[in-house]
């Protein structure tokens, strides 16, 4: 793994955009074009930014600068038997920063956690070019607001990402996954209810009407569980989890639009014609689908959820847009650490930075 | 000489306050319906201080609104007229955080005490802000479910403000905080806006506010309604205590015991004053000839814990442990947590006062932290008691003292000064759970530099821009740089002592 601090320059590099008031795009791996990028003409990448600042295996927590490849940390992790807990996406590429500036977490999300979840601290750069330092290394901390966590999927929009400490934990002794046919495509109510059940249970998703349940854990707590749980063991199953994290199965092979459509597990069956899959206990539902974004996003909004665009089609909506006061008051937030827009303009719910958009446009006509 | 003068400002400053309760008496007298306003001084009395009694004040009147469109027009109100508005839950918490305001409002949730949808099939609650955080497990309890975080003070603390600041207790190591156990929450905004935060699902649109507003100290909005995540409860937990003839032992052994991919669900360490202090006062069975006790309690499947309990006192013999007790039942394992839970009362009878510190450090700090605190416990000639959250690195070190003694409780603050400079040297913080409040606003200035501590105020203004809400807390001014503080106990007469305190 390479090792470098690029602190300093990449300050320089924001230090910059404030004085010509220019804005720029933060990149790391460019490996989530999918997930949009920002209308910024040049581009600060993070990518010299790399290497494990501070990791102590007991401690359960690593530090590590934000264009350290999520490969590389991943590789280092595994040498002292441990992982990052959210199941973090591994496309090719991808760095950590990245990782955490989208906040992205794999199927184990409903049962361990989220990106944000694991967060204890960051080192970052606002749109005034200070150079910042939030939360630590410790698990427990309630000195100030929690401005890390913010971060997490905040899309650079509130910040250059130069470091993260996140909690990590032990890979798991033992792992099975166990497959089993429901009798309709819809009926994800047994997944469900598996975070009800105490049993180690770390993914739960289903494809047509094939259902996946993965335990992992002690051997002797795994193989007890499996035997309350319906399906059978299934080792060639396995493969299917990387898969889904990363959208490498073949369902996400798609001609049609991805959609990733988060609600609340028991939300019913949403009207919305196309393929769907269900991960996260059926919380997080992909749907391969031609209906109109507005379609989509009212079915999301109908049952309290929200919908993301997945693909490279920068001109059309990707985010649930904000309204009223939640609108209102992040457009607020992004105000309080980048009131210029220097970062990544427009990717994040551009309606936070629709009169800027507009100022400048008064400005140059 | 100069009494007349204070006389003459005391007087002055007392009329203007009176027409300033007079003010808002009139103006939210217009807004809610009669018997919601305490207004009289010894209606007053009572919310002058929270849990910690070190710092009082009088509010200009104490408002306890029934419904959330009753709290809307009361901020809306308080921010038209430019009157601060201090939230107090049930008053339990230890940093100040709902000291009232002297020119402002107390806001107290107290009548929102209903919970209000229970819901076992889809493993949530959704509570009022005043439901006490016992009372939700106590009502999940029957679907075999329960709410995970578990703050010493959990029989009378109330959700709205373990939201507030985050709370954590003994078995975050495991199940996490209050911001992993919450999916999402209503708060009202000083504009008197009404907003949903989170969602029912895992994540939501937008910013992740509802990460923000975990542990913000009611500076960002007041929080109305909550909906939090149920766990079912495990089947088998048991407690393994080990006794070390070291503290660096001891300490070392925490960090084999994770390196041997073990999680407990609770782990936590004391030292032999700590120890001594406990079994006098609870005889619960400590070892009393111990320098270090560990108390490890794993759960889990039934076969999975019998494991883990064998793995873990291998690593703890390994690591030279003098001796292993495993609780025999639930009896002896609740009384083997009696002990650890009744340290702070139990260290409190070893001297007319203490002094309790609330860092965290690095686990790895540990030896390095508690060596460098015997040198100086010696060169003070001030004893002290330590209890530790070893799982999570959370410290709590007991200064003993007495203020009687002419200058003794100057050093001891001097000595508290220097173990929050330590935890923030070796990587740590000056509050892993109690919060800053008004305690430790001047150990802010330590622990952040200006230009975070300029970002707080510019998160606080994009909600609160006049800084209404709890003006005063949390975050201090630039100007503000001085001492460290620390929670004083006088004669060991904590808060609320029928609390348990870790």
């Amino acid at each position: 793994m390479n090792t470098n601090d690029d602190t300093a320059a990449l300050q320089q590099a924001v230090q910059q955009a404030c004085d010509t008031s220019s804005a720029i795009n933060i990149q790391g791996g460019g490996s989530k074009s999918f997930l949009g990028k920002g209308g910024a003409v040049s581009t600060v990448s993070t990518l010299n930014h790399t290497g494990i600042v501070n990791y102590e295996p007991t401690e359960l927590v690593v530090s590590v600068r934000a264009g350290t490849l999520l490969s590389d940390l991943t590789k280092e992790l595994a040498a002292n038997g441990q992982l990052l807990p959210f199941e973090p996406p591994q496309h090719d590429g991808a760095t950590i920063g990245g990782v955490l500036a989208c906040g992205l977490s794999g199927p184990t999300r409903p049962f361990t956690g989220s990106a944000r979840d694991y967060v204890l601290g960051v080192r970052m750069i606002n749109g005034q070019a200070q150079h910042l330092r939030f939360g630590g290394d410790v698990m427990k901390n309630v000195a100030g607001y929690d401005v890390s966590r913010l971060q997490i999927g905040a899309y650079g929009s509130l910040g250059l990402l130069l470091d993260a400490s996140m909690k990590v934990l032990p890979v798991p002794q033992y792992e099975l996954t166990l497959v089993s046919t429901r009798a309709s495509t819809d009926d994800y109510s047994y997944i469900g209810g598996l975070a009800r059940r105490a049993l180690p249970v770390t993914a739960a998703a289903m494809q047509g009407n094939i259902q996946y349940i993965r335990l992992s854990g002690t051997e002797i707590a795994v193989k007890s569980a499996a035997k309350q749980l319906e399906g059978d063991i299934d080792s060639d199953a396995n493969a299917f989890w990387p898969g889904l994290r990363d959208q490498s199965l073949e369902f996400f092979n798609t001609s049609k639009t991805l959609w990733r459509i988060s609600v609340a597990e028991y939300a019913p069956v949403l009207p919305l014609s196309g393929d769907w899959l269900y991960d996260w206990s059926g919380a997080q539902r992909w749907l391969c689908s031609d209906e109109a974004p507005e379609a989509i996003f009212a079915a999301a909004a109908a049952v309290g959820g929200h919908a993301t665009r997945y693909g490279t089609d920068d001109t059309a909506l990707r985010f649930q847009p904000l309204t009223g006061t939640a609108q209102r008051l992040q457009k607020r937030l992004r105000d309080s650490f980048d009131a210029d827009r220097l970062f990544n303009p427009g990717q994040f719910h551009p309606e936070f930075d629709s009169d800027q958009e507009q100022k400048q446009e008064k400005t140059s006509s | 000489m100069n009494t007349p003068i204070s006389v003459v400002l005391d007087n002055a400053s007392e009329e203007s306050d009176s027409q300033q309760r007079q003010r808002c008496v009139d103006g939210l007298s217009a807004l809610l319906p009669a018997g919601l306003m305490l207004s009289s001084a010894e209606e007053l009395k009572p919310y002058e201080s929270d849990g910690l009694t070190a710092f009082r004040k009088t509010p200009l009147l104490v408002v306890l609104p029934e419904t959330i469109e009753q709290v809307s027009a009361i901020l809306k109100w308080a921010k038209t007229n430019q009157v601060p508005v201090v939230a107090r839950g049930a008053g339990t918490g230890l940093s100040g955080g709902a000291l009232p305001h002297e020119q402002g409002i107390l806001l107290g949730m107290a009548k929102f005490t209903r919970i209000l949808e229970l819901n076992p099939e889809h493993g949530y609650a959704r509570v009022q802000p005043g439901v006490r955080n016992l009372a939700i497990s106590d009502a999940a309890r029957p679907h075999g479910l329960y709410y995970a975080p578990d703050p010493s003070s959990q029989i009378a603390c109330t959700i709205g403000g373990n939201v507030a600041e985050n709370s954590g207790g003994v078995h975050c190591l495991k199940y996490g905080l209050t911001v992993h156990n919450v999916l999402e929450i209503t708060v009202v905004t000083i504009d008197g806006e009404i907003l949903k935060i989170g969602s029912s699902g895992q994540d939501c649109a937008g910013y992740d506010l509802l990460a923000l507003m975990h542990g913000s100290e009611g500076m960002l909005a007041v929080t109305v309604e909550v909906l939090v995540k149920l766990l079912p409860e495990p089947p088998c937990t048991r407690l393994l205590m080990a006794s070390f003839a070291s503290v660096e032992d001891a300490g070392n052994a925490v960090g084999e015991v994770i390196a041997a991919g073990i999680i407990p669900a609770g782990l936590e360490l004391m030292d032999s004053p700590a120890i001594v202090a406990a079994e006098a006062f609870a005889q619960c069975g400590y070892p009393t000839d111990a320098a270090a006790l560990l108390l490890c309690e794993l759960d889990g499947l039934e076969e999975e814990v019998t494991e883990q309990i064998e793995n873990a006192s291998n690593v703890f013999t390994r690591c030279n442990a003098s001796k292993l007790h495993i609780a025999a039942n639930e009896h002896e394992r609740l009384l083997l947590w009696k002990g650890r839970k009744s340290a702070f009362p139990a260290v409190g009878r070893l001297a007319p006062d203490y002094y309790c510190i609330d860092g965290t450090i690095p686990r790895s700090q540990l030896s390095h932290v508690l060596k460098q605190m015997a040198i100086w416990s010696d060169e003070y000639k001030l004893p002290i008691a330590n209890v530790f959250h070893a799982g999570d690195g959370n410290l709590h070190p007991l200064i003993l003292f007495d203020s009687n003694i002419p200058g003794e409780l100057q050093r001891t603050e001097e000595l508290g000064s220097k173990i929050l400079l330590l935890c923030v040297e070796v990587g740590g913080t000056v509050t892993g759970e109690h919060g800053v409040g008004v305690e430790k606003i001047n150990e802010m200035c330590v622990q952040f530099d200006q230009d975070a501590l300029l970002q707080f105020h510019a998160v606080k203004a994009a909600f609160d821009p006049q800084t209404l809400l709890n003006p005063g807390k949390a975050v201090p001014t630039l100007q503000r740089c001085a001492e460290f503080g620390a929670m004083h106990v006088h004669h060991g007469e904590l808060p609320f002592p029928e609390l348990e305190r870790f």
